[in-house]
C-alpha cells in the first residue's frame, strides 16, 4: 500500500553526498592518471600502441618529446595501465569536468618526466564559490545525440537520493524551450544530427553546452564511423566537455558547476 | 498473410531467386523460433545470409545460404524475420523478394540509395534527400500524433507515430535507427581483444552481456576453454547487471505512474549496488572486464565476497518493497490489462525475454542454452500468461530473486586458480554465441581472421522486441504509452547499434 511504501522510505536515513565530496571524485571512472617520474621513451611508446582511441600520442612541443593524454577521448579501458610497468595508475581524483576542449589535454615531457600543462582548475575554487553559483536555478535538458545509453544512465543517477541534484536548484526539464544548458551525449549519428540541430535552436538564448562522454567530447570509440557526423562540436558550439566512459555523476556534478563557475567567471 | 495480400509497401524487389529455405522445426514439434538473419562474405566477396534458429535445447542451428541472387523473403511465415530482412537489404544490397515493406530500415532520408556499407566503401558518403512515408491510417476522426526523435527526459533517441482516435490508439509505427553508429562495420579489422570494448559500448547499461557475449563468441571461434574461476566471475557480473536493471525497471514503471517515493526508493537501491560493485572492481558498470579468454584483472575474493553481501542486503530489501508497489491497489489499477501482448503475437514476432516469459513463453538462454558456468545451477524462470503491464512487473521481480540467490552461490564456491587464458588463433575461424541478458537472448556472431575481427553481427533481444510494441499498445489509450514502453524496457541504441 501506498503508506507502506511511504513509512518504509520515511524509515532509511538519508543518503545525500555532501557536494565537497563529489567535486573532483572520479571512484569508478577507470580515468588513467600518468606518473611523470616512470616515464620512458620506451614506455611512452607501449602506451600509445595500446590505446584503442588514439587518446594517447607522442608529439614534439617547443623541441621536447611530449606525450598526449586526451581524456575527452579516453574510454578508460585500462589497457595503458596494462601496458604501463607502473606509469599509468587509475585516477583518484579528476577535475578536467565542466574544462575547454584544450584543457581536456594533458602533456608530459617525457624526457624531463614533468607534465608542461598548466595545472587542471582546483576543485578547492568551485568550493569556495559554491554557493554564489548556486544561487540560481538551472534548467537543464539532456539531449541523446547518438548515445549507448551508459551516460543517460548516470545523469539519471544524479537525480537519485544520494546526488539529488534537486537541492542545488538544478533540474532536469522535458523541453529544450524550458532550458539553459543542453547536456548533450554521444557521437552525433548521422541520423540525428538534423535534431541537434533542432534541439539547439530551440534553446532559448543565453544558452550553455556541455559535450558529455568521450563520445560527446570526441567521437569516443565510435570516431570515423561512416554512421556518425562526429563529436557535439562539430555541429553545435560545445561550452564545456565532460571526459569519461561514462563520466561518474560526482564527474557530471564536477562539470556542471564548472562550466557555470566559468560562466559566472567571464 | 499469403503470396497474394497486396503488399502494405509495394517494392519491385526482382532478381533470380537462389536456392529456398526450408523452415526448421523444433525438436519438440511446431516452428523452431528464428534467432537472427544476417548477411556476410564469403570467398571473393560472394554474399551469404545466414539463418539462426533455436531448434530445442541445447543447440541452435544455423543455415547459411548463398545470396548473390535474390532471396525470398520468409516474413510472410514468420513476422519476426521482418526488421532482420529489411537490415539485410539496407546493409548488403540484398534483394528480398516478396517482403511487405522494404522501406529503409537503419538509414533515414539522409543516406543515398544504393549505397550498402557491408560491400560498399563508405568513407564520404554523400547526403542526400530521399523520401520516406509513414502508413497512413485513414476514417472518420483518426488523427496523427508524432513523437520524438527528442524526447522528454533522459532517455534515447526514436520516433513514434500514433494513428489514435479520441485517446485510443489504433496504430503505433515505430521509426528507430537514430542512434545507428555503424558498428558492426566498425568491428572490422580491430584485434579480436578490442573488439570487446567495442561490444561494450552498444548498449551502455547492460555492457557487461554484450562484452561477455561477444567475448565468448571469440572464445567459440578459436576453440579456448575460459578458466573456472573466470566463467564464475562472470555469472556473478552478468547477474547483477540483471538485478541492478530489473530494480531501476520497477523504479522507472513507478515514475510513470507518478508513484515517486517508490521510485526513489528504488533507485536509492540501485545506487548502493552501483557503490558496492565500484569497491568491488573499481567500475559501475562492469566495463573493462571481460576480454576473450576470460577477465582483464583478477578480482579479490574477500571484495566479491563484500559485493555478494551488499547483493543480498540490497535483494531483501527490494523484495519486500516490491511485495508493497505491486500490493498497491492504484499501481494494479494501472498496471493491469494494461498493454497486452497475446502469446500468439510474442511467438509469431520471436520476442525474447521477460516479455516473452511475461506472455507465457517459457524460454532462458541460462537453462535452454547453458553457457559459462550456468550450467552448475538450477536456473528458475518465472512465467506468467497475463502479457500485460503488471505481468511484466511481476517477472522481473521474480528473476531479480534468481540473480540474487545465484550471486550468493557463486560468490561462495569462487574457485580458485587463473582468471585469463590467452586467445591465439591465426586462420580464419567463425563463433557463435548467446547470452540472456536483462533483456533476453542475446547473440553475437563472428568472424575472424589473422586474430582481426573480418565480421560481427549482433542481435540484440531490443531489435526483436521493439515491433511487438506497436502490438502491445493498440486499444490502449495514448496516455498509457509511456507505461506500457517502460514495462518493454527496451534498449534503443542495441536496436540501432
Amino acid at each position: 500500500m501506498i503508506g507502506d511504501v511511504i513509512e518504509r522510505s520515511l524509515r532509511r536515513r538519508s543518503p545525500v553526498i555532501p557536494v565537497e565530496t563529489l567535486l573532483g571524485n572520479c571512484d569508478g571512472s577507470r580515468m588513467p592518471e600518468i606518473i611523470a617520474d616512470r616515464l620512458t621513451r620506451d614506455i611512452a611508446q607501449k602506451l600509445v600502441d595500446a590505446c584503442p582511441t588514439s587518446a594517447l600520442g607522442v608529439e614534439e612541443r617547443e623541441g621536447r618529446r611530449c606525450l598526449r593524454l586526451s581524456y575527452g577521448q579516453c574510454i578508460g579501458c585500462g589497457k595503458c595501465a596494462e601496458a604501463s610497468q607502473g606509469a599509468v595508475l587509475v585516477a583518484k581524483h579528476f577535475t578536467r569536468c565542466g574544462v575547454t576542449k584544450e584543457q581536456t589535454i594533458r602533456l608530459w615531457d617525457i624526457d624531463g618526466r614533468a607534465e608542461v600543462t598548466p595545472l587542471a582548475p582546483s576543485p578547492q575554487e568551485a568550493r569556495g564559490q559554491i554557493h554564489s553559483l548556486l544561487q540560481r536555478a538551472l534548467n537543464v535538458r539532456q539531449l541523446d545525440a547518438g548515445s549507448c545509453n551508459g551516460c543517460e544512465a548516470e545523469i539519471t543517477a544524479l537525480t537519485n537520493p544520494y546526488y539529488d541534484l534537486e537541492r542545488f536548484g538544478i533540474h532536469f526539464v522535458a523541453s529544450p524551450k524550458h532550458a539553459d544548458m543542453l547536456l548533450v551525449t554521444g557521437p552525433v549519428t548521422r541520423n540525428m544530427a538534423e535534431a541537434v540541430k533542432a534541439t539547439y535552436e530551440a534553446v532559448p538564448a543565453p544558452k550553455l553546452v556541455v559535450a558529455v562522454g568521450a563520445c560527446g567530447c570526441s567521437g569516443g570509440i565510435f570516431a570515423g564511423s561512416h554512421a556518425i557526423v562526429g563529436a557535439v562540436d562539430a555541429v553545435i558550439p560545445v561550452d564545456g566537455f565532460i571526459p569519461g566512459c561514462p563520466p561518474t555523476p560526482a564527474m557530471l556534478v564536477t562539470g556542471i558547476l564548472e562550466v557555470l563557475r566559468r560562466r559566472v567567471a567571464k | 498473410m499469403t503470396e497474394d495480400t497486396p503488399l502494405l509497401f509495394p517494392n519491385s524487389e526482382r532478381g533470380s531467386l537462389g536456392p529456398a529455405l526450408t523452415l526448421p522445426q523444433s525438436k519438440d514439434g511446431g516452428p523452431a523460433r528464428l534467432v537472427a538473419i544476417f548477411g556476410s562474405l564469403g570467398p571473393h566477396r560472394t554474399r551469404r545470409v545466414h539463418y539462426v534458429f533455436d531448434v530445442g535445447k541445447p543447440a541452435y542451428s544455423e543455415i547459411v545460404l548463398p545470396a548473390d541472387g535474390a532471396l525470398r523473403s520468409i516474413a510472410r511465415e514468420l513476422p519476426g524475420a521482418a526488421w532482420h530482412e529489411r537490415e539485410l537489404r539496407d546493409q548488403y544490397g540484398i534483394a528480398v523478394v516478396g517482403h511487405p515493406d522494404l522501406r529503409p530500415l537503419l538509414f533515414h532520408d539522409n543516406w543515398p540509395d544504393g549505397v550498402y556499407p557491408m560491400t560498399d566503401r563508405v568513407d564520404d558518403v554523400p547526403w542526400s534527400k530521399r523520401e520516406y512515408h509513414f502508413l497512413q491510417v485513414q476514417g472518420d476522426g483518426i488523427a496523427e500524433v508524432a513523437v520524438g526523435p527528442v524526447h522528454a527526459g533522459i532517455i534515447e533517441p526514436g520516433h513514434f507515430r500514433f494513428s489514435v482516435v479520441g485517446d485510443t490508439i489504433l496504430h503505433l509505427e515505430l521509426r528507430h535507427f537514430y542512434t545507428h553508429k555503424g558498428t558492426e562495420k566498425l568491428f572490422e579489422g580491430k584485434s579480436v581483444d578490442d573488439g570487446a570494448m567495442l561490444a561494450e559500448s552498444v548498449s551502455g547499461d547492460n555492457c557487461f552481456a554484450h562484452a561477455v557475449c561477444y567475448s565468448q563468441a571469440a572464445e567459440n571461434a578459436c576453440g579456448i576453454e575460459v578458466p573456472p574461476r573466470a566463467s564464475a566471475v562472470r555469472l556473478i557480473g552478468l547477474e547483477f547487471e540483471r538485478l541492478v536493471c530489473h530494480i531501476s525497471d520497477i523504479g522507472g514503471l513507478c515514475t510513470d505512474v507518478g508513484f515517486s517515493v517508490a521510485a526513489a526508493y528504488a533507485t536509492r537501491l540501485k545506487e548502493s549496488l552501483l557503490q558496492a560493485s565500484v569497491q568491488c572492481c573499481g567500475t559501475r558498470y562492469w566495463r573493462g572486464v571481460a576480454v576473450p579468454g576470460g577477465l582483464r584483472f583478477d578480482f579479490d575474493s574477500a571484495k566479491v565476497a563484500e559485493l555478494a553481501q551488499a547483493v543480498a542486503r540490497a535483494s531483501r530489501d527490494f523484495s519486500k518493497i516490491a511485495r508493497m508497489i505491486l500490493g498497491t491497489p492504484s499501481i494494479q489499477n494501472r498496471f493491469e490489462t494494461a498493454g497486452v501482448l497475446s502469446q500468439e503475437a510474442a511467438r509469431d514476432l520471436a520476442v525474447v525475454g521477460p516479455i516473452a516469459r511475461a506472455s507465457g513463453i517459457d524460454l532462458d538462454a541460462r537453462r535452454d542454452h547453458p553457457y559459462g558456468a550456468y550450467g552448475k545451477h538450477p536456473i528458475e524462470v518465472p512465467v506468467t500468461h497475463y502479457g500485460d503491464v503488471m505481468a511484466r512487473a511481476r517477472v522481473r521481480v521474480a528473476e531479480a530473486t534468481v540473480s540474487a540467490r545465484l550471486i550468493q552461490e557463486a560468490a561462495r564456491d569462487l574457485p580458485d586458480g587463473s582468471a585469463f587464458t590467452p586467445v591465439t588463433s591465426q586462420g580464419d575461424v567463425q563463433g557463435f554465441s548467446s547470452v540472456e541478458s536483462p533483456r533476453g537472448e542475446l547473440c553475437y556472431w563472428l568472424e575472424a581472421g589473422g586474430g582481426r575481427v573480418t565480421r560481427c553481427h549482433i542481435k540484440s533481444p531490443s531489435f526483436q522486441n521493439w515491433p511487438a510494441m506497436s502490438v502491445a499498445v493498440a486499444g490502449n489509450i495514448i496516455a498509457d504509452f509511456p507505461l506500457i514502453n517502460k514495462s518493454f524496457n527496451l534498449s534503443y541504441s542495441g536496436c540501432d547499434r
